[in-house]
């Protein structure tokens, strides 16, 4: 393996283990998830709103906002004891740091959203056992775009004196054309629609994800200077 | 004969943030086994010239040359305090792609921190922590040390085990750039002495001899006439 992945890789394994060891944002993100999960749920009257109304809508604000506990997380972990100088006196690309931070965003966010999916399920009663393999790619694809944009944001925003605050001011607009499209195409994998019905949608997210990544890559290493 | 190239040269360097000049016009030289001792009262530049020495600030103006690997130690430890004292040297030998639990083992009885390898960072008293950092400075074998005020905090033990090391580094060749206000503790180990006042080389003399009260008042002159 080139030395850009073990290092990578090395990152990422490094923010799990610090994560499974303190559990401070997963914890946040899941007692989130189950209580925005559970407002929707008593929110909505069964004999006014049907399930498949308010399902898709429901299950992007609980992704999107229990992620951006971890985004908020991923730099500030770096930040302590400015253990960010510490990578950058390693030999190792500086995109380097961005893909492991990058692959371990995305290892916290798609643990949140497997613990609450099953309970998304739950509460709405959906039977979707047959979409359940086109809804969880939707839910990939919307989550590397989001993860892509939010690693770099978090990095960005981590030297500022507010950047908890910040952090969802500034990635909120980027969220707009993901979500909006995860959202379009949850419905229609709910409602059971053909498969011509989300090609339009399905492009956008494509879209966004390459071209999101790709942008997010070249432009870390701007973000690391003071 | 083939001419020896110094482990850092720095020419000409300038540091500004906007229109504030915090650096100006800082030319050093340090060889192998060169020990270069800076002096200056708070805000006179040592820390953001340790940075720019070590790569992690771009100059303004000048430029700044390494001839090998490069270990800094600076205010905060770069460590992470939920990762055991092993975990974190390994993580960092990782990155410096050294990847032998015997080189990290031999770096933690270096460090006399051998019975505590397991133990978490946060758990770890300042000396501890000092001398962990020292540790993970040391990992890539450096060819270049520097650190920025080292001695901060420490008991007297903590202090005789960090000059213990940096004499032995320097006898085996190392160079090393210490900025510090503990003049008395470093001044018998240091073979030059350079005089930062506001953000100037003011002077950069050979230690010969001299102690850190007469190096102090020597610190003083130049500072009353710039």
């Amino acid at each position: 393996m080139s030395s850009f992945w073990t290092a990578a890789l090395t990152i990422a394994v490094k923010d799990m283990k610090i994560e499974w060891r303190t559990k401070t944002a997963f914890a946040s993100a899941i007692v989130f998830a189950v209580l925005v999960l559970a407002v929707f749920y008593f929110a909505r009257d069964p004999t006014a709103v049907g399930a498949l109304d308010i399902a898709p809508g429901a299950l992007w604000v609980t992704f999107t906002f229990a992620a951006m506990l971890g985004l908020n997380r991923a730099f500030l972990l770096e930040s302590e004891n400015r253990a960010m100088d510490g990578l950058l006196l390693a030999p190792i690309a500086p995109s380097a740091i961005f893909v492991g931070k990058f692959l371990g965003n995305l290892a916290f966010v798609g643990v949140v959203e497997l613990v609450s999916l099953p309970l998304f399920i739950l509460f709405y009663d959906l039977p979707i056992i047959r979409q359940l393999p086109a809804l969880v790619g939707v839910i990939a694809m919307a989550t590397i775009a989001f993860v892509a944009v939010g690693t770099l944001l978090s990095a960005m925003v981590v030297r500022t004196r507010f950047a908890e605050l910040m952090l969802p001011i500034l990635l909120l607009p980027f969220l707009i054309p993901p979500v909006v499209g995860a959202v379009q195409l949850t419905s229609r994998i709910l409602s059971q629609r053909p498969l011509s019905d989300l090609a339009g949608w399905l492009k956008l997210l494509a879209s966004f994800d390459i071209i999101f990544v790709i942008l997010c890559f070249f432009l870390f290493e701007a973000t690391l200077e003071e | 004969m083939k001419r020896v190239e110094p482990a850092l040269k720095a020419q000409g360097v300038t540091r500004r943030y906007g229109h504030r000049v915090v650096l100006q016009d800082v030319s050093v030289e340090v060889s192998g086994g060169e020990f270069l001792m800076l002096v200056g009262h708070n805000g006179a530049g040592k820390t953001t010239l340790i940075r720019v020495l070590a790569g992690l600030l771009k100059p303004s103006a000048g430029t700044v040359q390494r001839s090998g690997a490069t270990g800094m130690v600076a205010h905060s430890s770069m460590l992470y305090d939920a990762l055991t004292a092993r975990e974190n040297l390994a993580f960092f030998g990782r990155l410096h792609g050294h990847n032998d639990p015997a080189l990290i083992q031999r770096v933690l009885e270096q460090m006399g921190l051998a019975p505590h390898g397991d133990r978490r960072v946060a758990t770890f008293s300042r000396g501890m922590v000092q001398r962990l950092s020292i540790g993970r400075a040391l990992l890539p074998d450096p060819e270049l040390l520097l650190l920025d005020e080292p001695l901060t905090g420490l008991d007297d033990t903590a202090a005789a085990t960090i000059r213990e090391v940096l004499h032995d580094l320097q006898q085996r060749g190392r160079a090393i750039v210490v900025a510090t206000h503990q003049l008395a503790e470093l001044v018998d180990l240091a073979s030059t002495v350079g005089f930062l006042v506001g953000g100037r080389l003011a002077g950069l003399e050979p230690v010969a001899g001299r102690d850190g009260h007469s190096v102090m008042a020597h610190y003083r002159e130049l500072a009353a006439n710039v």
